[in-house]
């Protein structure tokens, strides 16, 4: 919703927005495809290197559903923006600043919604 | 007759001024018509018939019947019939003061007991326990002269208006105690205590109470305690024995001298006693000399008799000579050490000891000749205090026992030169810091130590010093 | 002189000295009583309030002419005449160090601490002794001052062993704060130290005798506010030292606020020792239910766990004591704890199942049987959210069978009319009466801290205090009128020779203890105790508020089931058993499987694996006091709340939920969620449950008496006998003190000898 509108006020201030790192949305999905590659290649070392319980297959086809999440967003300084906080996530893989749980909280969501009726929240646990 | 000598008395007491300094006979008599009396110059010695104690070495009989003979309980119901002011008046205008230690003036305290009643009874507790070390001229009155003591409480109990005595005697006077009773009961069976005294409708009851022999037991408030059965630990005051003493009753607690003698006092009136010694320290006094002297005895003397006119007199003179005296504890352990120096002149009484830094206490002399290790000497003074102390107030407890132990390095001379200024400070931080004044009389030897053998502390530090090097 | 002596007054005090039952009952340390006897005290009403600052009783209010100037530091302060120096300097907010002086205690003086000077007097007073002196400039921080204060901390300081890092009073040390504050920066004691053998006086007090500085705080305490000789001192001097003169347990049911007055460590909680630090813990305001005086208490805990329990100050209530079972039975909490839902298989086994299952059977039970086969029994430990949900949900299934394991005789004015059954005197009101009659109680164990303001009363006060039922010792004298119940009914018709005592009095107050109610002849006997009450207030011509009938509950939860509706007895249940019985917490016994139907089913929500518990189908963990926030009814009526302060262990859960959960399920769910809702409700049933600290007035003894006079029952005459005879039975009384190990080493350690439960001493 709001990347929508983000969108198309990007599209209509196009020539006068100063671009961020690409010039036009091409250059912006080349980035795009060069960070995926690299995510690709990455992947069968850091499923080694973390000893994760998971297959290469299994983490590649965690990225692609990464990048598939925000294949709706269309405008370069945006992508840019993105592209950049996956180089991040992929340095700190790579280099190992991560942990072998950060990585997989790509897979499980930690936080559960919190229940709202009296039952749920009884059978839930003391405090809520 | 009587306000006259009043005004008199008061009248020398207020115009130091009008002192003449001529010599005068050693008994002054106040009559109506000298308007200011002159002051006495020298004191001492007591002719005999001015003794109170006529039986202090017990050659006489000591029962009711020689105590009679000696004028004892002679016209009793007169002094009693003559009402409880005259009977103040006459221990005011004498100037009686405590003979425990303190000092304190005896009409006053006496007199405080006379408020209006409450519906409590009141009390006079005699305090027999006298422990202090060097002391022993109670004793020589309960062994020997026992009726003084009981007619003593009659009329004391009668000034403030008691309805019992309770006579604390010290355990370890078992000889004197077993006297005083039967001196009470004779004077039971005579009719002199008990219901109607005298003849003379009042109401009067002596009681003994033998303590177990606590030193502490002498302080007026643990022995109220003490004779209230529970353990002998001073009370706080307020409130003072005064308003609530013995068994929750306004109590007074009195010397077995100053109770003694009160009887005499009032046969021969007040201005007899105050004829002797010097202004404020009037009276005759019961001394007693121990240590290195010729002859250690107990002796009753005119107050302010010089110390060593005293000791040459009645005592023998100090072994080996003057010359051979180093100090005299001039007032029982508690008081502070005078050296020959200051032996030479000082006047055995209140003032003039308090002048000398040190207090008449009980006046008992302990007199120490130059074979005495001083250091030594007040060390096991200290040991005694260390050992009697009752154990309630922390500076008492804790500071004593502390003194005791550096008192005995300082024997052997095992100490640094700067720790006699902290025994001294440690001293200090117990006198006047403690609930009675059993902490003053710990602290006050090693001050009297430390004011005047100083050098030879430090000479027993070095010489243990360089021993210790070799 | 003579005449004097005789006067009656006098002459009845005399003979009281004098008689040796006056000594043997007021030994050695009391000197408040020594110090002011009657006369004196009644004359010199000035040293009075020096010697019972505390004691707010009876004190009119000078006037204002009266007041006395004094000086603290050149700051002029009124103050009325006795004051002690230490409370005028803290009129202005100054805090004079002290260790021995304990307002709560008689003035000992022996510490030294707090002396100040005094301008222009030769020698520093004693603070906390010395009353005073119009005028007077009191130095607080001269150099003077602070010198005898250096002093006195140089000389407490050199015998105390200075192990501070293994010592458990550490962080909350007197002595250390005040060294800090007042003392020297080093010490110059080179001498050999005194050591102190420790003594053993019991399994809750640990003595490290060698940290005592002789204050002999412990040593009044006992003899004035516990009411026992047990404690004293030996030796003199040096040798000074605290104890029990022979080895013996220090026997009394408050000992263990000695803990909370020794200023030091040598008197420590053993099962405390070395377990916590009080800068590590988290401490939780709450209220105590293990008797129905409803004790204000701390509750410290450490990462989920209690660590200790102390008293918090509630002048109205336990001022600053609590008894043992109130403080040490804490560990209690820890063993036998229900933590997860269980239900009887097959085979009849108690097995742990998920709150799902067990909420929905216990709700398919609910909706199988009519609404009045359906009966609840609220245990002595329920709160009133609990109390009122269960009701709620009772109610909404058409059963009105809901009572309390405590009997209380419904007939008459039954529990109608509650000035019936509560203390309406007041705990602290006691303070203000002149004559107190007990029947058929012994409020030393039922009630320690109502029983310490008896003996605060009867100390301070000449309060008189008379007793029907039989003999126990109270820690203070009584008249004992006999333990049958024909007293009862001879003081009723006012033929019993007490009855001119009683008539006589100004402020008289009757109490009734809860378990003579239980008896069958309850109703009798609180009719008779009515009717004594009622003549009592007519005789005296106390004012119109003076309440004279009170009733001494002995669980916490009695007075606000009563309040919320709840039936008083089981009586009903069973003569009509029912098919479901619904057990809150009720651990007494009062029903046992024998009493019902083979088929029916029997839920037990409660936190201990106790009586209950064992004869349970479905069992429901519920959450001790530490671990809700929760409600209960004194026995004077006061409502008070305890706070959470550890989180229920397992599975447990605050017991209101489990009930608003099962009504969920049930179908007939309650219109509360949060305990806020819960406690509008309760506002919506009675008022007073939710007006925190406040006590709601009752006074209609006139319509209950009447009342009582239609009851048509007679008295039996077996004699009154409280079930709390001894402090061997005091220790273990309700599920949480019957799981304690350490009320067990008390009852041990009281039937054997403190040795019996000696442990080889770490320290």
């Amino acid at each position: 919703m709001a990347s929508g509108a983000a969108t198309r006020a990007a599209a209509g201030a196009a020539k006068v927005v100063k671009p961020f790192l690409s010039r036009d949305l091409d250059e912006a999905k080349r980035r795009v495809r060069e960070l995926y590659r690299a995510w690709y290649r990455e992947v069968p070392s850091s499923v080694a290197i973390f000893q994760l319980d998971i297959t290469t297959r299994q983490g590649r086809d965690k990225v692609r559903e990464m990048f598939d999440k925000n294949k709706h967003v269309t405008d370069p300084r945006v992508i840019d923006m993105l592209v950049i906080k996956g180089k991040m996530e992929l340095e700190e893989t790579i280099n190992i600043w991560k942990q072998k749980t950060h990585i997989m909280r790509y897979f499980q969501e930690t936080e559960e919604p919190r229940p709202t009726d009296f039952l749920s929240k009884f059978y839930r646990g003391h405090d809520s | 007759m009587l306000s006259l000598s009043r005004a008199v008395v008061s009248g020398v007491v207020r115009s130091p001024a009008a002192v003449s300094q001529a010599g005068v006979t050693a008994i002054t008599r106040f009559n109506s018509t000298a308007q200011t009396a002159p002051k006495k110059t020298t004191f001492g010695p007591l002719a005999d018939e001015d003794r109170i104690f006529t039986n202090l070495y017990g050659r006489h009989d000591w029962r009711l019947n020689g105590a009679l003979k000696r004028g004892d309980w002679y016209k009793t119901k007169e002094i009693l019939l003559n009402g409880v002011d005259w009977i103040l008046n006459e221990i005011k205008v004498s100037g009686l003061r405590g003979r425990g230690g303190a000092g304190f003036p005896t009409g006053m305290k006496w007199s405080f007991m006379n408020k209006p009643s409450d519906g409590r009874p009141k009390y006079l507790v005699v305090n027999a326990d006298e422990g202090e070390p060097g002391t022993c001229k109670d004793r020589e009155i309960m062994r020997h002269d026992p009726h003084k003591l009981v007619e003593g409480c009659l009329i004391a109990g009668k000034a403030m208006g008691a309805r019992a005595a309770y006579i604390y005697i010290r355990g370890e006077f078992y000889n004197e105690s077993s006297n005083l009773q039967v001196a009470i009961n004779e004077a039971y069976a005579a009719g002199l205590i008990g219901k109607n005294s005298c003849g003379s409708g009042y109401d009067f009851d002596v009681f003994v109470m033998r303590g177990a022999g606590a030193y502490i037991c002498g302080e007026e408030t643990a022995l109220i305690e003490s004779l209230e059965g529970k353990q002998g630990k001073p009370r706080l005051k307020p409130p003072f024995p005064a308003d609530v003493g013995a068994f929750g009753c306004p109590t007074t607690v009195a010397n077995v001298e100053t109770v003694s003698v009160a009887p005499t006092i009032c046969r021969r009136g007040g201005s007899w006693f105050l004829g002797f010694g010097r202004e404020r320290n009037s009276g005759t006094k019961l001394f007693n000399i121990s240590g290195h002297v010729n002859t250690p005895c107990t002796v009753e003397e005119e107050m302010s008799i010089p110390l060593k006119e005293l000791i040459e007199r009645h005592a023998g003179g100090v072994r080996g000579g003057w010359d051979n005296l180093l100090a005299v504890i001039p007032g029982g352990s508690s008081t502070p050490l005078i050296p020959k120096s200051v032996c030479e002149d000082v006047l055995m009484d209140f003032d003039g000891l308090v002048q000398a830094q040190t207090g008449l206490g009980t006046a008992a002399l302990i007199v120490m000749d130059k074979s005495t290790d001083i250091i030594r000497a007040i060390a096991r003074l200290i040991e005694f205090y260390k050992h009697e102390s009752c154990g309630q107030c922390t500076p008492c407890r804790e500071g004593v026992d502390w003194m005791n132990d550096m008192m005995w390095r300082f024997v052997r001379g095992d100490a640094r030169q700067a720790e006699i200024d902290m025994i001294w400070e440690i001293s200090k931080q117990i006198e006047g810091h403690t609930i009675c004044a059993l902490g003053d009389g710990a602290a006050w030897p090693v001050q009297g130590l430390i004011r005047h053998f100083r050098p030879v502390m430090e000479n027993r530090i070095s010489e243990y010093q360089q021993q210790a090097r070799a | 002189m003579s005449t004097k002596v005789k006067q009656p007054s006098l002459f009845h005090w005399w003979l009281k000295l004098r008689s040796p039952l006056f000594w043997s009952r007021r030994p050695n340390s009391e000197r408040v009583m020594l110090r002011l006897p009657t006369v004196g005290r009644a004359l010199a009403g000035a040293a009075k309030s020096s010697l019972a600052p505390s004691n707010t009783v009876r004190t009119s209010v000078q006037a204002a002419s009266n007041m006395v100037e004094v000086f603290v530091d050149g700051k002029p302060v009124e103050v009325e005449p006795g004051t002690t120096v230490l409370q005028a300097c803290e009129k202005v907010g100054v805090q004079i160090p002290r260790f021995c002086y304990h307002e709560r205690l008689s003035v000992a003086g022996n510490c030294r601490m707090c002396l100040v000077e005094i301008e222009k007097a030769p020698k520093p007073v004693a603070a906390c002794a010395m009353p005073v002196m119009k005028g007077w400039n009191i130095l607080t921080n001269s150099e003077k001052t602070r010198k005898a204060r250096e002093g006195v901390m140089e000389f407490l300081l050199a015998n105390h062993p200075l192990d501070c890092p293994i010592c458990d009073q550490g962080g909350e040390c007197d002595l250390q704060d005040q060294s800090m504050q007042f003392g020297s920066d080093r010490s110059r004691f080179t001498e050999r130290k005194r050591a102190v053998e420790d003594k053993n006086i019991g399994p809750l007090i640990k003595t490290i005798m060698t940290r005592c500085i002789q204050c002999t705080r412990c040593v009044r305490f006992a003899s004035e506010i516990a009411g026992v000789e047990d404690l004293g001192t030996t030796g003199r001097g040096n040798n000074l030292q605290i104890g029990t003169y022979v080895e013996k347990m220090f026997m009394s049911e408050l000992s263990g606020n000695v803990i909370d007055v020794c200023p030091v460590g040598a008197l420590t909680s053993k099962p405390y020792a070395f377990t916590a630090r009080p800068w590590e813990t988290r401490k939780t305001e709450s209220i105590d239910v293990m008797d129905a005086v409803g004790s204000n208490i701390i509750v410290s805990t450490r990462g989920g766990e209690v660590m200790r329990v102390m008293p918090r100050l509630n002048e109205d209530v336990n001022e600053e004591w609590i008894s043992d079972k109130t403080r040490f039975s804490y560990d209690g909490l820890k063993r036998q704890r229900l933590t997860q839902p269980m239900v009887k298989d097959g085979s009849g086994q108690l097995t742990a199942t998920t709150w799902e299952d067990a909420l929905t059977r216990v709700a398919g039970a609910l909706q199988s049987v009519q609404g009045s086969e359906v009966a609840a029994i609220a245990g002595g430990l329920a709160d009133a959210e609990a109390l009122v949900s269960l009701k709620d949900l009772l109610n909404r299934l058409d059963s009105e069978n809901l009572c309390t394991e405590e009997v209380f005789p419904m007939e008459g004015a039954g529990t109608d009319l509650r000035s019936n059954y509560l203390l309406n005197s007041r705990i602290a009101g006691i303070e203000d009466c002149d004559l107190l009659l007990l029947i058929g109680t012994n409020p030393r164990y039922e009630a320690p801290m109502f029983n310490a303001r008896v003996r605060k009363s009867w100390l301070h006060n000449e309060l008189q205090v008379a007793m029907v039922g039989q003999s126990v010792d109270l820690s203070y004298t009584y008249d004992h009128l006999g333990e049958e119940t024909s007293v009862l009914k001879e003081l009723a018709d006012g033929t019993h020779p007490f009855c001119q005592v009683l008539s006589a009095a100004k402020r008289p107050v009757v109490v009734v203890g809860s378990s003579a109610l239980q008896r069958e002849d309850g109703a009798a006997i609180l009719g008779a105790v009515s009717t004594i009450a009622q003549n009592a207030r007519t005789s005296s011509g106390v004012e119109e508020g003076w309440k004279v009938l009170n009733v001494l509950h002995r669980v916490a939860s009695q007075v606000a089931a009563l309040d919320l509706g709840y039936k008083a007895g089981v009586d009903a249940i069973r003569k009509n058993p029912p098919k479901v019985l619904f057990l809150l917490g009720a651990d007494a016994g009062c029903i046992t499987r024998a009493d019902l139907p083979k088929d029916s089913l029997i839920i037990y929500q409660g936190h201990h694996g106790d009586v209950g518990a064992t004869m349970a189908d479905i069992i429901l963990p519920g959450a001790a006091y530490t671990e809700k926030n929760a409600t209960y009814v004194n026995t004077e009526g006061r409502s008070q709340h305890t706070r959470v302060a550890v989180t229920a262990p397992g599975m447990a859960r605050e017991d209101w939920k489990i009930i608003r959960a099962v009504s969920d399920l049930a179908g007939v769910a309650l219109p509360y969620d949060t305990v806020d809702e819960v406690r509008a409700r309760l506002e919506e049933v009675s008022p007073n449950l939710v007006r925190y600290d406040d006590i709601q007035e009752a006074n209609y003894f006139k319509q209950a008496n009447e009342l009582a006079q239609a009851v048509n029952q007679d008295l039996i005459a077996s004699p009154l006998v409280p079930p709390q005879l001894t402090v061997k039975d005091f220790y273990m009384t309700d599920s949480i003190s019957r799981a304690s190990q350490t009320m067990a080493k008390c009852v041990k350690a009281v039937t054997e000898g403190a040795a019996a439960v000696d442990e080889p001493s770490i320290c």
